[in-house]
């Protein structure tokens, strides 16, 4: 029996300072830690972040991802987080990735402009692909206002 | 001759007749057991039969010592404990492995209350000591000598109550140990976090070797507790409100908590969701609070408060149309207590729905021997509508004094809104539905959020009395805002707080419909009404 899959996504702001060097480190860190854990709690999904902010998308059983979600809340490299959303799916978007990553804020906007008319921010409607480019606008919002 | 006696005479062929080692532990006035992993007693001497009377084999440890649990999960090394049975005798334990998940137990009557071993006494919800035990943690970290000193942090959940009654209180158990675990993990090794019961906290905080290593502490503690929860797929959100006391010179433990408890209730006061550290004048105000509170309790007994009536004047034919229901407070020794001073105190321990029952009723009688068609304003605090008896009271305040119902006229204020909105509605509507007019109150200074207008019908709103008396252009710009938004919704304007003519006739060009302030009346005593009413027009 496979318990039933769920989503969260969220944002936060970034509380990792220093220069890109020191940032790469932190996020290989992040990373590497996040890739070794979800595969252990078959949790997939994917990360990005911006000079301001991170946003991720986490996907699997309800209880692995308010575990995980439970920890990385109270990670001292980012704060505010907002959780954006937490719903059931029906099959994941990010099959293949322990922990996906996209790093550099290419401006989309007028991409993010037509999905956001037609769908708002209800994520569960928005494809893998989708997502990314609605995290990717949000950090992009982000930043403009910070 | 030593030779006699037996101890001193041991010779090497003495040890081959030794004892049994059962004979032995049988012997031993003091009891022993011996445990499985599971504490199930395996092994008692007859020490142990005696003081736990009779047959104990068999039994868990814990049916002795509900209380017990070893104090680590490293089972290689002895450890020492304190055991309390059910009757409360408390016995200095030590637990030793002996291997292939067997323990030995040995129990020594503990020789009285100032040993410095620690009761365990553990929360079955969260893991956390209990108030006890932090208790004898506190005690024994103030007599430690050591330079460094403690602090105490004292937690209260905000909107905790509210995660129970709406998701139950399975969530709000899994709520509190989530609580107890982030807590935990903002801690430093060794600092002590226990729970006191329901959703307060307590956190004991060592090597604390200036005020600022606290203040970190509790700003990280309101920060991680107040993140997001999720749990069984709900998001959750509450918040903590936090008060600091440190260890001063000559405090005891209850002296540290009393302070933080008192700091405590300064960051609820404050707001919440905050902190607050323990100032000297804190008790002091408290103190004062409690004998102002002792006294507001007597108020309505000793029929110490009274009912002023300030003339609302309706703008477009300068007629008095009624007036609004002012609470005096008239105390023997303080004279005249401004609302200001004791309807936030009221509202904080609840008298406020007494209290306003009182004002519903007495405006009510009063405005009933006016002349035909004056209407009563009359103020209602928030909590008045949480108490749901809001509508009763309106009704039969009514009924009693046979005024009717269009004369009355309810005013609100934002607050009134801000949370269980729709119980609000409900009320708001079956109140209109008895003919009550209901006003919005102090326009202007909260969130005066637009969509409350939309959400209700108001017969008027009350545009706050700052908008009138400052003559700037973005006060004129916001009060012209308001009234024409007003008219437009086809709700009346009042503008609170004219004093001066200059005011007035400003006011009369904005589109408002009513004023009331010092320039068109001041309150008055009820007996002064009918001599008002009866005098010339004064106002142009
Ligand atoms: C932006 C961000 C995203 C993270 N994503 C994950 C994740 O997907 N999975 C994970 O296990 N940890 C993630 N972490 C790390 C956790 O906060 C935490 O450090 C880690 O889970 C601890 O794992 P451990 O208990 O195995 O050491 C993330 C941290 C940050 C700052």
């Amino acid at each position: 029996m496979t318990a039933s899959l769920y989503r969260l996504v969220y944002y936060s702001r970034n509380h990792v300072s220093g220069d890109a060097a020191e940032f790469a480190t932190h996020v290989d860190d992040i990373l590497a830690k996040s890739r070794q854990n979800n595969r252990r709690d078959e949790i997939t999904g994917a990360l990005l972040f911006n000079a301001g902010c991170f946003a991720q998308v986490l996907e699997g059983p309800l209880e692995k991802i308010e575990a995980t979600f439970e920890r990385i809340q109270q990670d001292d490299r980012h704060g505010d987080v907002s959780l954006l959303a937490l719903n059931s799916i029906a099959a994941r978007s990010f099959p293949n990735w322990a922990m996906g990553f996209v790093g550099t804020s290419n401006g989309d906007a007028e991409r993010f402009a037509g999905i956001s008319a037609s769908s708002g921010f209800d994520i569960s409607r928005l494809s893998g692909d989708q997502i990314h480019t609605l995290l990717r606008d949000l950090t992009i919002e982000e930043e403009a206002v910070a | 001759m030593n030779v006699a006696t037996p101890f001193t005479t041991m010779t090497t062929s003495q040890t081959v007749d030794a004892p049994s080692t059962e004979r032995i532990l049988e012997n031993l006035s003091h009891p022993v057991l011996a445990l499985n992993a599971e504490g199930n007693i395996v092994y008692a001497n007859s020490a142990a039969e005696a003081s736990f009377g009779g047959w104990v084999i068999g039994l868990n440890i814990r049916d002795l010592f509900p209380g017990f649990a070893p104090a680590s999960a490293n089972v290689a090394e002895a450890s020492s404990l304190v055991l309390v049975t059910k009757k409360d005798v408390a016995y200095d334990a030590t637990l030793t492995p002996l291997g292939s998940a067997q323990f030995v137990l040995d129990l020594r009557l503990s020789t009285g209350p100032q040993q410095l071993t620690i009761v365990p006494d553990l929360d079955d919800l969260t893991g956390l000591a209990k108030r006890n035990m932090f208790m004898s943690h506190l005690t024994g970290a103030i007599n430690r000598d050591d330079s460094a000193s403690v602090a105490v942090h004292c937690l209260d959940l905000d909107r905790f109550k509210m995660v129970n009654d709406t998701l139950g209180h399975g969530i709000g158990d899994l709520l509190l140990k989530k609580v107890a675990e982030r807590l935990t993990g903002a801690c430093r090794k060794g600092d002590i976090v226990a729970r006191l019961g329901g959703d307060e906290f307590v956190v004991l905080q060592h090597e604390v070797r200036e005020p600022a290593d606290a203040e970190k502490l509790a700003a990280r503690i309101v920060d991680l507790v107040g993140r997001t929860y999720v749990l069984n797929g709900h998001t959750i959100n509450i918040g903590v409100s936090v008060g600091v006391a440190m260890q001063g010179d000559f405090t005891q433990a209850r002296d540290i908590l009393r302070n933080g408890d008192l700091a405590l209730y300064e960051a609820k006061r404050a707001g919440r969701g905050r902190y607050r550290v323990f100032e000297a004048g804190m008790d002091d105000l408290l103190h004062k609070r409690r004998e102002m509170e002792i006294d507001l309790r007597r108020a309505l007994a000793l029929k110490q408060f009274e009912l002023h009536y300030q003339p609302i004047l309706d703008l477009s034919n300068d007629t008095v149309i009624g007036f609004e229901a002012l609470l005096r407070w008239k105390h023997p020794v303080r004279g005249n207590v401004p609302p200001l001073d004791f309807i936030a105190l009221a509202e904080e321990n609840g008298l406020i729905v007494k209290i306003g029952e009182w004002v519903l009723r007495t405006a009510c009688l009063e405005a009933a021997s006016w002349s035909d068609g004056m209407i009563v304003a009359v103020n209602v605090s928030p909590l008045q509508f949480k108490a749901d008896t809001l509508l009763e009271t309106v009704a039969s305040a009514l009924e009693k004094s046979s005024l009717s119902a269009e004369r009355l006229e309810i005013e609100i204020t934002e607050g009134a809104l801000l949370d269980d909105t729709d119980n609000v509605l409900q009320t708001l509507k079956a109140l209109r539905e008895l003919g009550v007019k209901i006003s919005m109150d102090d326009f202007g200074t909260g969130y005066s959020s637009l969509s409350y207008l939309q959400k209700f019908p108001f017969s008027k709103i009350k545009i706050d009395r700052t908008f009138v008396a400052s003559a700037n252009a973005d006060s004129e710009a916001i009060l012209r805002a308001v009234a024409g938004l007003g008219t437009s919704l086809g709700m009346a304007i009042t503008a609170e707080g004219v004093e001066t003519a200059e005011q007035l006739a400003r006011i009369r060009g904005e589109r408002c419909t009513h004023v009331q302030g010092y320039l068109t009346g001041r309150p008055m005593a009820p007996e002064m009404i009918s001599s008002f009413l009866a005098r010339p027009k004064p106002h142009q």
